[in-house]
C-alpha cells in the first residue's frame, strides 16, 4: 500500500513520462491525446487513491524525502495533508475531463500541431501536483512555479499567429514571474538564518514566534508579499484583472478549463496555507490573524464585485467566463476572510470561522466543476461554430442539445440556484459573514455586497445561455447547420409560419446538427451530474471537507479542532452553528417537485392542443438578422451606470458585426 | 410529527396561495376601475379568465419549445415552493429545510422563470423585455435581501420563523433601522409585485408584456397565475418582516388577520398602480439605486444594534 505521498509522486512520474510519450507521438494528433488521456487518468487514480488514504487514516507522519542538498538549503519533499488533498482531488478531477475533452478539440486546428499541447498540459498537471503537496517555500517553489507557469505560458500562445493571443500569454509571464519573486522573497524574510533545510515550512514555523516577538513588521511585510504575489495567481482585484481576462479566452478551451478551475486556486491554497497553517498554534496570540482578515475579506468584497461587474459588460463568451472567475474568487476571499476574522474571537465565532472555510473550500471545489463546464461549454460553441463572439449566436439548443441542457446546468449553478452546488457554497459563506457579523461588523455588509452580485452573476449568465443557446437562429448558426440561409434574407415570404415550420422540420428531421461527438459530451455530461449531485447533496461535501481540515493538523488547526462541527448529512441537510441556519435540498426538492406536479396538472387540464408558429413581430417586420437582440444590447443602463467600474475596453463595436446584411 | 405538519402547512398554503391570488387579482381590477370611473369586471373574472386560457390553443413560437414548457412549469413551481418557505398566519411550514439565504434565492428563482421564458420565445420584443426585467432585479432583490439580513442580525439568526417574525424592530428602544427599512420596502413594494408605476420589463403599452408576449393558453394561464400569486407571495413577506402584530394569536384569529393584513397591502398597492404612470427603465433604476443606497445605511445601522 502506497502512503499519499508516494501515490502524488507516482502520479506526477506519470505525467513526466506521459509528457514524453506525447511529444513523441505527437505526429498523429488522436494517438499522442489518447495516451495523454490515459496519463492523466492514471496519475488522477493516484491522486484519488492518495485522497481516501488521508481521509480514511489521517496524513503521514514525515514527508516523503526525495532529494535534498542542505549546503544551498534545497531540499525537494512532498506532504500530503487535509488541506492538499481538496486541491489535489480539484486538479486531477477537472483535469481528467479536460484531457478527455481535448483529443477531439484539438483536431479543429487544421494548421497547429499538437506537439506543444499535450506534453505542456501534462507538465502543467504536474507541476500544479507537485506545487500542492511540497513542503518547501523557496528552491522547490520555484521550481515546480516555474514548471506550471512555462507550459502554461506555452499552452496560452498555443495559436500563436494571432497577436492578441501572443500579448495575453506575455501578461501572463511577466505577472506570474512578479508573483513568484514576490513570494520568494517574502519566505526569504521569514526563513531563519543558518543552512539545512531552512525554506521548510517546519523550519520557518520553528522561526516564526521569535521573529513575531522581535520584529512583527518584517512578518507583516512577508506576509503581505504572499497576499500580493498568491493574489496574481489567484487573479485577486486588482491584479487579476491584468493578466487574466485575456490569458484563459487565449488558451485552448480545455486549457482555459484547467487554468481558470485549477490553476488559478493554487493561489486561493498559497493564501490559506500560509495565513492559516503557517503560523503556529503557540503564536497566534502575536500574529494579526483577525487584521489580515479584515484585508483578505475587504479585497474579496472588492474582487468579487469588479470581476463580476465587468464580466457583465463582455460580450465574447469566453471572455465573459474569465471575469466570472476572478468574481468567483472573491466570493472564494470572502469565506476565507471571515474565517480569519472570525478565528480569534473565541470558540462561538471558531464554529463560523469552520463553516466560512468549509464555504471557500467548498466554493473552491464548485467553481473548478463550472467554470470548467462552463469553459467546455465555451468550447462546444466554438467548435461548432467557429465563434466567441456571443453576439453572433442564437438558437443553438435546437442544434446542439446536450451541450444547451450541461451550459443551463452550469449556468445557474455559478448564479447560486439552490439544488445546484453553487448555492450551497455560498449559503456557508453567507451563513457564515452575517451571522459572523457580532464580532467583526463589517461582514454582514460584505455578505450583502455578495448577495447583491449573484444577482448580477445570473444576469451575466442569463445573457450568457439565452443569447447563445435561446433566442433565435443567428445567420451564422444557421449557415453553420447548413439551412438555408435564405430564411434571414429578404424574401418575404419567410415570415409566414409555415416557412417556420419547415425551418423547424429541417432541424429535427437529421440535417442542421451541430452537436460535438461523444468524447466532447462525456466530459460535460460528468461535470454537470457532478454540479447536480454536490448541488442535492452538499452534507456529504461538507462531511469530506471537515474531515480534510481535521487531517491538517499544524498552525490554526487546533484552533479550528476547538469549534464545534458543521451537522451535516445526506437527507437533514447541513445546519449552521447552534441550528441559527439550516438548508434541507430534500425538503426544498419535495416542494419544488410538488410545485412542478401541480403546474403540469393545471396546464394540462384543459388538454389544450399545441402548435409551432412564429414570433409576432408586430406585422411589419421580416424576421432579419439585424432584427436580432444580441448580446451587446443587454442591460444597456445598468453597464452605463457601472461604466466606471472597467473592464470594456475590450468593448468594439459589435453591432457592426451582426448588421451584415 | 414536525414532517407531518410540514406537509400539512405546505399543502395549505399552497391551496390557499393558489385559490385566493386570482381573487385579490379581482380585487385590484374592479378597484382601479373605480378609480378610474369604470365599471370594472366581476370578482370572479380572472378565474374564468384562467379556466378559459386553460383550453385555449397553446401556440409556441420559440425554437425550443421544450425550454418554454420547462418555463411555464418552473414559474408556478418557485412560487408554490416559496408559499411552503413562508409563514401565513401560521409557522412556516418548511421552517426546518429552509432559512432566509435560501428564501432570497428562491424569490431570485421566481424571476428567472421569466426571463427563461422570453428568451426561448426569441422575439425582440420578448427579449427587450427580459433585459429589463433583469436591470430591474439586479437592483430590487439586493434591496429585499438587506431588508432580511437586517431582521436576521437583530433576530441574531437566520431562521425563518426567527426572522419573519417583525424582527427588524427589535434593535434599540428606537429601531432605527427597522424603521428606515419599512420606508424602503413601502416606496419599493410597487416594483416587487411588478405593477404601476414600476411595470418596465412587461410595459403592456411598449412592450406588449415584454417576456410573456409570445405565451398564450395554458403556458399563459400558468404565468398569470404565477405573477398573482407573487402578489401574496410578497405581501407575506412584507406583512412577516414589518407586520407582526397579532400573529401570535390562537389559530383561526391569526391566521384571518394575516390575511387581512394582505388585504391591505394589496389595497395600497392597487391605489398606488391606479393613480400613477410608469416610469422609465433609467427612472425606475436611479430609483431604486437610491433606495439601495438608503438601505445600506440601514444595513450599517442594524450591526450597531440600533
Amino acid at each position: 500500500m502506497m502512503t499519499p505521498e508516494q501515490a502524488v509522486f507516482a502520479a506526477i512520474v506519470t505525467c513526466f513520462a506521459g509528457s514524453a510519450i506525447a511529444l513523441l507521438t505527437a505526429r498523429s494528433k488522436a494517438m499522442s491525446g489518447w495516451l495523454a488521456f490515459a496519463a492523466t487518468a492514471a496519475s488522477s487514480i493516484l491522486i484519488f487513491g492518495g485522497a481516501c488514504e488521508v481521509l480514511l487514516h489521517g496524513p503521514s507522519a514525515e514527508p516523503l524525502k526525495l532529494w535534498a542538498a542542505p549546503a544551498y538549503a534545497i531540499s525537494f519533499r512532498l506532504h500530503v495533508d487535509g488541506l492538499a488533498i481538496v486541491f489535489l482531488v480539484l486538479a486531477a478531477g477537472i483535469a481528467l475531463p479536460a484531457a478527455l475533452y481535448s483529443i477531439r478539440y484539438m483536431e479543429h486546428y487544421a494548421d497547429y500541431g499538437v506537439r506543444r499541447y499535450y506534453p505542456c498540459l501534462l507538465l502543467f498537471l504536474a507541476a500544479m501536483y507537485g506545487l500542492l503537496s511540497t513542503t518547501d517555500t523557496m528552491w522547490s517553489f520555484l521550481v515546480f512555479w516555474q514548471l506550471m507557469t512555462l507550459p502554461g505560458y506555452i499552452l496560452i500562445r498555443f495559436e500563436y499567429r494571432k497577436e492578441q493571443n501572443r500579448r495575453a500569454s506575455r501578461k501572463f509571464l511577466v505577472m506570474m514571474q512578479i508573483a513568484c519573486a514576490a513570494i520568494m522573497v517574502g519566505s526569504a524574510l521569514l526563513a531563519p538564518s543558518g543552512g539545512g533545510a531552512r525554506f521548510e515550512f517546519a523550519s520557518v514555523r520553528a522561526n516564526l514566534p521569535a521573529l513575531l516577538s522581535a520584529h512583527p513588521g518584517t512578518v507583516a511585510l512577508a506576509f503581505t508579499l504572499f497576499l500580493i504575489g498568491f493574489g496574481i495567481k489567484m487573479g485577486m482585484w486588482p491584479f487579476g484583472q491584468m493578466w487574466l481576462p485575456d490569458a484563459h479566452p487565449a488558451a485552448p478551451s480545455p486549457v482555459s478549463a484547467l487554468l481558470s478551475g485549477v490553476m488559478i486556486k493554487t493561489g486561493v491554497y498559497g493564501v490559506m496555507r500560509y495565513f492559516l497553517w503557517l503560523v503556529p498554534a503557540t503564536a497566534q496570540d502575536d500574529f494579526p490573524l483577525a487584521r489580515w482578515g479584515v484585508v483578505v475579506t475587504v479585497l474579496g468584497t472588492v474582487t468579487l464585485f469588479t470581476g463580476t461587474m465587468q464580466a457583465l459588460k463582455q460580450e465574447e463568451s469566453k471572455r465573459l467566463l474569465a471575469f466570472h472567475s476572478i468574481g468567483q474568487i472573491g466570493y472564494i476571499l470572502l469565506g476565507l476572510g471571515a474565517c480569519m476574522a472570525l478565528l480569534p474571537a473565541g470558540p462561538e465565532a471558531g464554529t463560523l470561522a469552520m463553516l466560512g472555510l468549509i464555504g471557500a473550500l467548498f466554493h473552491v471545489l464548485n467553481h473548478g466543476l463550472f467554470k470548467g463546464l462552463l469553459f467546455l461549454n465555451a468550447g462546444s460553441m466554438l467548435h461548432a461554430t467557429g465563434t466567441q463572439d456571443l453576439n453572433r449566436l442564437g438558437g443553438l439548443m435546437k442544434y446542439m442539445p446536450l451541450t444547451g441542457v450541461t451550459a443551463l446546468v452550469g449556468s445557474l449553478a455559478i448564479s447560486g440556484v439552490p439544488l445546484f452546488n453553487g448555492f450551497a457554497s455560498k449559503w456557508a459563506i453567507f451563513v457564515a459573514a452575517i451571522q459572523g457579523a457580532g464580532s467583526a461588523k463589517y461582514l454582514a455588509v460584505c455578505a450583502a455586497i455578495g448577495i447583491l452580485t449573484s444577482g448580477i452573476t445570473l444576469a451575466s449568465f442569463i445573457k450568457f445561455f439565452g443569447t447563445s443557446f435561446l433566442s433565435r437562429t443567428s445567420e451564422l448558426v444557421a449557415e453553420k447547420a447548413g439551412l438555408r440561409p435564405a430564411l434571414h434574407g429578404a424574401e418575404p415570404r419567410a415570415h409566414t409560419s409555415r416557412a417556420h415550420t419547415s425551418l423547424a422540420n429541417a432541424g429535427s428531421a437529421g440535417t442542421g446538427k451541430l452537436e460535438v461527438g461523444w468524447s466532447m459530451q462525456l466530459p460535460q455530461i460528468v461535470l454537470a451530474l457532478c454540479c447536480v449531485l454536490l448541488g442535492l447533496a452538499p452534507g456529504v461535501a461538507f462531511g469530506i471537507l471537515q474531515r480534510a481540515i481535521a487531517a491538517t493538523p499544524q498552525g490554526a488547526g487546533a484552533l479550528l479542532a476547538q469549534a464545534a462541527p458543521v451537522s451535516a448529512g445526506v437527507l437533514s441537510g447541513v445546519t449552521g452553528p447552534l441550528g441559527t441556519a439550516v438548508f434541507v435540498p430534500a425538503g426544498l426538492l419535495a416542494a419544488l417537485g410538488v410545485g412542478f406536479l401541480v403546474a403540469y396538472g393545471i396546464s394540462r387540464m384543459g388538454s389544450a392542443p399545441r402548435r409551432a408558429a412564429a414570433p409576432w413581430l408586430c406585422g411589419y417586420a421580416t424576421e432579419a438578422e439585424c432584427d436580432r437582440y444580441i448580446a451587446h444590447n443587454f442591460y444597456s443602463e445598468v453597464k452605463r451606470h457601472f461604466h466606471w467600474v472597467g473592464g470594456a475596453e475590450n468593448g468594439k463595436v459589435a453591432v457592426v458585426k451582426g448588421r451584415t446584411s | 410529527m414536525q414532517v407531518v405538519w410540514a406537509i400539512f402547512g405546505s399543502a395549505l398554503n399552497i391551496a390557499l396561495v393558489l385559490s385566493l391570488a386570482p381573487l385579490l387579482h379581482g380585487v385590484m381590477r374592479r378597484i382601479t376601475a373605480r378609480i378610474q370611473s369604470r365599471q370594472g369586471p366581476p370578482l370572479l373574472q380572472p378565474y374564468f379568465d384562467l379556466l378559459k386560457l386553460l383550453g385555449k390553443e397553446d401556440i409556441e413560437s420559440g425554437e425550443t419549445p421544450g425550454m418554454q414548457r420547462l418555463a411555464a412549469w418552473l414559474s408556478l413551481a418557485a412560487v408554490l415552493a416559496v408559499a411552503c418557505l413562508l409563514p401565513m398566519g401560521f409557522g412556516a411550514p418548511l421552517n426546518l429545510a429552509g432559512d432566509v439565504i435560501l428564501l432570497i434565492y428562491l424569490l431570485t428563482l421566481c424571476g428567472v422563470s421569466t426571463l427563461l421564458a422570453g428568451m426561448a420565445a426569441g422575439s425582440t420584443y420578448s427579449l427587450i423585455g427580459v433585459s429589463r426585467e433583469m436591470m430591474t432585479m439586479i437592483t430590487l432583490e439586493p434591496l429585499l435581501a438587506m431588508a432580511l439580513v437586517v431582521g436576521a442580525l437583530h433576530a441574531g439568526s437566520l431562521r425563518l420563523d426567527a426572522v419573519l417574525n417583525g424582527s427588524v424592530y427589535m434593535g434599540g428602544s428606537v429601531p432605527w433601522s427597522g424603521l428606515i427599512m419599512v420606508t424602503v420596502m413601502l416606496l419599493s413594494l410597487q416594483a416587487f409585485v411588478q405593477r404601476v408605476p414600476f411595470d418596465v420589463a412587461g410595459a403592456e403599452t411598449e412592450l406588449m408584456e415584454g417576456p410573456l408576449m409570445e405565451y398564450s393558453g395554458p403556458k399563459l394561464a400558468l404565468f398569470q397565475l404565477a405573477n398573482m400569486a407573487r402578489l401574496v407571495i410578497y405581501c407575506a413577506v412584507f406583512a412577516g418582516l414589518f407586520l407582526p402584530w397579532g400573529s401570535q394569536m390562537p389559530f383561526p384569529l391569526g391566521w384571518l388577520l394575516f390575511w387581512v393584513k394582505v388585504f391591505a397591502l394589496v389595497l395600497l398597492v392597487t391605489l398606488v398602480a391606479a393613480t400613477h404612470a410608469r416610469y422609465r427603465i433609467d427612472q425606475a433604476l436611479r430609483y431604486f439605486a437610491s433606495l439601495l443606497g438608503v438601505s445600506a445605511v440601514a444595513l450599517v445601522l442594524a450591526t450597531f444594534g440600533y
